[in-house]
């Protein structure tokens, strides 16, 4: 929006349209994101040894921010989650892309089909398809561990050093499909005239997927990394489902986990208030850092 | 992963939404005074009264049927709920913030403290509760006694044993470990065996475990002297028992998958687990996930530290309190005194499985006291009746007890990963737990 017109009461109509929004966006966005903040600077006092003598909220400042980042089991955590997505954004976005190219290749048969069957697992909740996973990774009832150890391989899905990467195939199988139709939504709206220049210029089917179809594909990629980026920080419904039956995945494997544990556990929700901002901030850092890394290497998003 | 379509975006912030909601519910709670409110007088005789009780324990629906059915003017709506760590608690602690708890619920002895201290517990000895003290066992009483106030009924405890495969140690020539050198000797035998079979788990995730084996050994972890807590996880009773699960652990003749989860449940059934240290309510356990097993099990006394004597300890417990806001006290506590001593309501409770009852005598003459199938025409309760007497009484728990257990499962899931011991996942717990204590406002010593 280049210009502006001068402001005149008509201009009201427009506030009028956009104020549900606002409204809904104060109450649903500002105002708990607001109150975390503020409850992350307060903390509970008690009197008494079983706090007979009664309690009283009372401001600390920025006490629970520094009390969650000496708490090295938070602060690996977001070492643990960092990790993860250095992994898997990488992968989930190059196998999305991949498998969406293929699905809109001009060879592709049975399209539909693929599509739907790469989209089916978004249909499963989390939840489900932890526990799911979960009975695959279990030795002893998995047929998975079970047939590779006739195989002579013997895999220990839920080890300490495994165990997140057994995460990563349940997020991956969980939610590349959903990357897939972004991404094959994207290169449909691609015309068919670029496709058809491109041949008569003697493009072979790479060069087109080289010099047509991924520059045309940068929008939607930059789309998925980021809901990637930020999906993976929030890392919460699988670890905590395969925490009983993974000696590796303790109370604060994942930031969101430690936050939940403080709050609904250990009755600290000035502490989990604190934790969930610094994780909001850490999002919005790599988000938008990533943002500013792609925007600064040239053309625009 | 991208969760930002409406619906996946509400289950990603699951965790955020929740948090924020129930910040706000912590809010309206402010600051709460010491004072308590006004003692309710019991409703006129005839007046109906409605009772809101939260319990996860199987049998208690049965019991509260009869309850209303003996009972026109106070009825009682039993709500269901996840058993306590699952959620229950999150889910009492809510309503308690938000001022719109049950008249009653089901809360385990070690959580108590805990909620003492965020002021959910209506001081019953203000209603008369201590009159009711010598129809229960006088230590289970005493778990719900704060500054010589009661806060809690009694329910039921977990006194313990030994559950053994009987048919598998006779195979292999071993008798059941009277002391925990015999118990690491017949770790020894059963996993050579059978290269495939173990005497039991470690399970890291499951401190509650631990702790009643270090209650055993003679640990007093908690104790409280004016308003000052002591905390002494790690006295070298503890690190015994750290360390000789340690040994086990590094000889490889003891398995370390967790409890209470598939890949147990199915070892239990094809015999790859052949022991397990449990509570008496474990009986249930084993019974309900291993049908095709029956006959093939018994129980000894739990495997002992000096030859000779009889220490046990306790895994579980539960009380039914009545929490602030309740609407109907006197008549709250009328029901809990019921539910807990009468006698058709503890049989009721004990063919749900309950564990073991906290009525004093209760056990005489009950369903318990009969000859079982399941474990070869054995006797069997009668272990645990001989545990419940050899039961070290003066166990205390604090208000932080929960994250105690995380720090406890944290260091010895460390510990399996290759970081760390037992041994020094349990002085760790030590440091923390003071640092948990000094974190509520509350005055800590070591005891050193």
């Amino acid at each position: 929006m280049p210009t502006r017109a001068p402001r005149r009461r008509r201009d009201l109509v427009p506030v009028a349209f956009v104020a549900p929004f606002l409204l809904l966006f104060l109450l649903t966005f500002a105002l708990p994101i607001g109150y975390a903040v503020y409850q992350s600077v307060m903390d509970v006092e008690h009197t008494g040894a079983l706090g007979l003598g009664g309690s009283h909220t009372v401001f600390v400042g920025l006490r629970n921010y520094s009390d969650a980042l000496s708490d090295h089991a938070f602060v690996r955590s977001i070492g643990r989650v960092l990790l993860f997505a250095a992994v898997q954004v990488p992968v989930m976005v190059a196998l999305s892309a991949g498998l969406a190219l293929l699905l809109d290749s001009a060879s592709a048969r049975g399209v539909r089909f693929f599509r739907a069957a790469f989209f089916l697992p978004y249909g499963v909740p989390g939840v489900i398809a932890s526990i799911l996973w979960g009975f695959l990774y279990v030795p002893g009832v998995s047929p998975l561990v079970d047939g590779m150890r006739h195989l002579g391989l013997s895999v220990d899905l839920l080890g300490g050093n495994t165990v997140l990467w057994s995460i990563a195939n349940i997020v991956t199988w969980e939610f590349a499909g959903y990357n897939v139709l972004v991404l094959v939504a994207q290169l449909r709206t691609i015309p068919a005239e670029l496709y058809e220049a491109a041949r008569i210029d003697g493009a072979s089917a790479w060069m087109t997927v080289r010099h047509v179809k991924l520059p045309l594909l940068r929008p939607a990629l930059i789309l998925t990394t980021v809901f990637t980026i930020i999906g993976t920080l929030q890392l919460f419904a699988e670890p905590l489902v395969l925490k009983p039956v993974s000696s590796s995945i303790d109370s604060a494997y994942t930031p969101n986990l430690s936050a939940y544990n403080e709050a609904f556990t250990n009755d600290n929700y000035h502490l989990a208030a604190a934790e969930a901002v610094l994780l909001a901030l850490a999002a919005f850092a790599l988000s938008f850092g990533f943002l500013r890394l792609i925007n600064k290497r040239g053309g625009d998003a | 992963m991208s969760r930002t379509t409406p619906r996946r975006r509400s289950r990603g912030a699951l965790a955020v939404t929740l948090a924020a909601a129930s910040l706000l519910i912590s809010a309206c709670g402010g600051s709460t005074g010491s004072k308590d409110p006004a003692v309710q007088a019991p409703v006129k005789p005839g007046q109906k009264v409605d009772l809101r009780f939260w319990s996860w324990v199987p049998g208690v629906d049965k019991a509260v049927d009869k309850w209303n059915a003996t009972h026109p003017d106070i009825h009682v709506k039993l709500e269901k709920i996840p058993a306590g760590s699952s959620g229950g608690y999150a889910k009492m602690r809510a309503a308690l913030k938000s001022g719109n708890a049950p008249d009653l619920a089901q809360v385990e002895y070690q959580e108590i403290p805990s909620f003492l201290l965020e002021n959910g517990l209506v001081n019953l000895s203000r209603y008369g509760a201590d009159k009711d003290r010598s129809k229960f066992v006088d230590w289970q009483w005493q778990q719900g006694v704060f500054d010589s106030a009661v806060y809690a009924i009694p329910q039921a405890s977990g006194p313990m044993g030994l559950f053994y495969r009987s048919d598998l140690f006779k195979k292999w020539g071993i008798t059941p470990p009277a002391t925990w050198d015999e118990f690491a000797q017949a770790a020894q035998k059963i996993h050579s065996a059978d290269p495939k079979a173990y005497i039991s788990t470690f399970p890291a995730g499951n401190s509650a475990w631990f702790t009643a084996l270090a209650w055993q050994a003679g640990a007093k972890w908690f104790g409280v002297n004016g308003d000052t807590w002591s905390v002494n996880i790690d006295s070298s009773q503890t690190l015994k028992v750290a360390a000789f699960w340690d040994k086990l652990r590094s000889k490889g003749v003891i398995k370390t998958e967790p409890d209470f989860a598939n890949g147990w449940y199915k070892d239990l059934q094809t015999g790859a687990i052949t022991s397990w240290v449990s509570a008496q309510w474990g009986d249930a356990i084993i019974s309900g996930n291993a049908p095709q097993t029956a006959g093939k099990w018994a129980v000894a006394p739990m495997p002992q530290w000096t030859k000779g004597s009889n220490a046990s300890a306790n895994w579980g417990g539960s009380s039914t309190a009545v929490l602030k806001g309740a609407k109907h006290i006197p008549e709250a506590l009328k029901f809990a005194e019921w539910l807990n001593t009468d006698p058709t309501s503890v049989d009721l409770l004990l063919q749900g499985g309950y564990g073991w009852p906290a009525a004093a005598d209760a056990y005489k003459g009950s369903s318990l006291d009969k000859p079982s199938k399941f474990f070869g025409d054995q006797k069997y309760n009668e272990v645990f009746a001989q545990a419940d007497k050899s039961i070290d009484n003066s166990w205390k728990w604090i208000p932080t007890i929960d994250a105690t257990y995380q720090h406890l499962n944290d260091g010895f899931q460390a510990a399996l990963a290759g970081k760390g011991t037992f041994v020094s996942a349990v002085q760790q717990a030590q440091k923390q737990t003071v640092e948990d204590l000094k974190r509520k406002g509350l005055k800590v010593s070591t005891g050193k």
